[in-house]
């Protein structure tokens, strides 16, 4: 009896058969899934690796701001890394303030209605539509139709219309995710709903809608089908190290399709120089992206609430 | 203070955006004044995937002889060329195929303008096997009988070529075209007589590819211009009829006329050319120009008795 007590009491307090099966699978969880968390690391550090080591050799100065020689088999990517700075560019001028004034209106002025139902699902849906249809779409009406030919212009507009449902979903939640009080208390001392917009829910969204846009950028960067049909040339010789070669109405090289074309087309291309293609334009993305977190991250750290 | 901040930056951000595109449009009409002033000269060609680093090498070089003009270079194959030709949007459409009456109608009819030829240069389209594989010579009949709709021919050891010594499939790899590629249709034209090919092939958007993809498969044959020809894959020879002497397609073959695949590079432009695209065109023509050609793997003009 004696010896009996404190068993009771112990047992009492110590976990019972269906504590422990539940602790034990909240740690086989966890395990698991830290374990998912870190397997999505590893391809992104493998690739880049990978890609560095191998394109090693070619990854020099000259290798940027050099134009193609020796039958695209020696020299270095200028032409194409202007090429894509200019179609990038021009088509976030397009497609940035037609997104954001459209997300703006979507989220602050429009009244839930069939109209704004179908406009929201019509961007839902562009969104989804793979680049080779937009490719098309951009010969059709900016190529042939509007009659600009293959031009840096068309490969714009192409990407614009490309990037614009991102940027426009992008707005809409970052315009959403500003607090209903913030705007009520701005109309209760006696702003237009313009004013309200301008200098309380805009300032307190631009982190979120920058980064929609600078992810654009991304993507507008990598595509290669958009532009292959519209205004990317296989070569077009530019001088080293010039930042205005090209003319809005020329075609121009772009390291996207740079990069397919040594890869498909140039015999005898050394394996480093293709390799450093990759990683210069990966180094683009890269690059954008880590300016879109530290814009996100210095932003978030100023707001209020 | 941080609604002045943030406000602030949206203001430089608005007036960037504004600064920028004033710059890119005036820029643009600047550009246009600027071109007249210095005569800058844009050729834009497109077309055959054949001719694309030949035309590359030439634009490359031409920018040393007339800094002025930049020529641009696009691929996509000849049938794509001929398109951009027919809607007006290039200066030289380079083909490695003759351009069909059809088209040559559209072109009128759409332009207003006769398309014009140039013979630029003279290829063979060569037949590619592995270096593993034991064959030699193979004629026009067989290649029909191999790539042709109606051929008979499928195995390797039906054209007496022992694969089993090599430890290969027996099988034949047929390696062919998009068909938007002017070597599709010279193939079809010259050895299919204009029948159609057998299904089951594998079409390559590229002739590097085409190469490429028989370099690495021992039970493959494949075909591309000449030019595509790489110290790790072999030529095969041809032969006009069975039984005959089978030929390489090189330089000498192709010039005394023995190699039976021989087809010659083009250029059309809508009309005459105009002075600036005409120069180019008769620097291609010169011994210079003709020089690159040699270089590229391909037969230069003017080494062809015609």
């Amino acid at each position: 009896m004696n010896n009996h007590q404190p068993e009771i009491s112990s047992a009492l307090f110590t976990a019972t058969v269906f504590t422990r099966k539940k602790q034990r699978m909240q740690r086989i969880v966890g395990i698991v899934f830290g374990i998912m968390a870190v397997a999505i690391l590893i391809p992104l550090f493998v690739l880049v690796t990978y890609l560095i080591i191998r394109a090693w050799p070619s990854l020099t100065w000259d290798f940027l701001t050099d134009v193609p020689k020796n039958g695209m088999r020696g020299g270095g990517i200028w032409p194409a890394l202007v090429g894509t700075i200019y179609t990038v560019t021009f088509s976030l001028l397009i497609a940035v303030p037609i997104g954001v004034m459209a997300g703006i209106y979507l989220n602050e002025y429009a009244k839930d209605s069939w109209f704004t139902r179908i406009v929201n699902m019509a961007v839902v849906n562009l969104a989804g539509v793979p680049s080779i249809v937009h490719a098309l779409f951009g010969v059709g009406a900016f190529v042939l139709f509007a009659g600009m030919g293959k031009s840096i212009i068309s490969a714009s507009f192409t990407l614009a219309i490309m990037t614009l449902p991102v940027i426009i979903v992008s707005t809409t939640e970052a315009l959403a995710s500003v607090p209903r009080p913030f705007r009520t208390a701005c109309w209760n001392v006696g702003a237009s709903k313009w004013q309200t917009i301008r200098t309380i829910v805009l300032p307190n969204s631009i982190s979120g809608i920058l980064t929609g846009v600078i992810l654009q950028v991304c993507r507008a960067a990598g595509e290669t089908a958009p532009i292959m049909f519209t205004g990317a040339v296989f070569f077009k010789y530019v001088q080293r190290g010039d930042f205005f070669p090209y003319h809005l109405n020329e075609q121009c090289m772009a390291l996207s399709y740079h990069l397919h074309t040594i890869s498909t087309q140039v015999p005898g291309v050394p394996e480093p120089m293709l390799y450093a293609t990759a990683v210069v334009l990966l180094g683009f993305v890269l690059i954008f992206n880590s300016f879109a977190i530290v814009l996100r991250v210095y932003m978030r750290n100023r707001k209020k609430w | 203070m941080f609604r002045i901040e943030t406000s602030a930056i949206l203001k430089v951000l608005s007036y960037g955006i504004i600064a920028v595109s004033c710059v890119g449009f005036t820029g643009c009409g600047g550009g246009e004044k600027k071109a007249t002033k210095t005569e800058k000269f844009v050729i834009a060609t497109s077309g055959s995937d054949t001719m694309v680093n030949l035309v590359q090498m030439w634009a490359e070089e031409y920018q040393k002889v007339n800094p002025l003009v930049t020529v641009e270079v696009a691929g996509g194959g000849s049938g794509v060329g001929i398109r951009d030709l027919i809607q007006g949007i290039i200066t030289i459409a380079n083909t490695s195929r003759e351009m069909e009456p059809v088209e040559r109608d559209q072109a009128k009819q759409k332009t207003g303008k006769d398309p014009v030829e140039f013979i630029v240069a003279y290829d063979a389209l060569a037949v590619y096997a592995s270096m593993k594989n034991p064959v030699d010579t193979l004629s026009l009949e067989e290649l029909a009988g191999i790539y042709g709709e109606n051929g008979q021919i499928d195995k390797w050891s039906q054209l007496g070529v022992n694969m089993k010594a090599i430890g290969v499939n027996d099988e034949i790899v047929r390696v062919s075209r998009q068909n938007s590629s002017g070597t599709y249709a010279y193939f079809r034209e010259k050895v299919l007589n204009k029948k159609d090919f057998k299904m089951g092939s594998k079409d390559m958007s590229g002739s590097k590819d085409v190469v490429e993809l028989v370099t690495k498969t021992a039970g493959a044959i494949g075909y591309s211009g000449m030019g595509y020809h790489t110290e790790h894959v072999k030529f095969v020879k041809v032969a006009a009829k069975k039984g005959e002497q089978g030929y390489e397609p090189s330089l000498d073959n192709v010039l005394s006329g023995k190699y039976p695949l021989a087809r010659s590079l083009l250029m059309f432009t809508l009309g005459q050319p105009d002075a600036t695209t005409k120069a180019y065109i008769d620097w291609l023509l010169s011994p210079a120009g003709q020089e690159i050609v040699k270089k590229a793997g391909y037969v230069p003009v003017a080494m062809v008795k015609r």
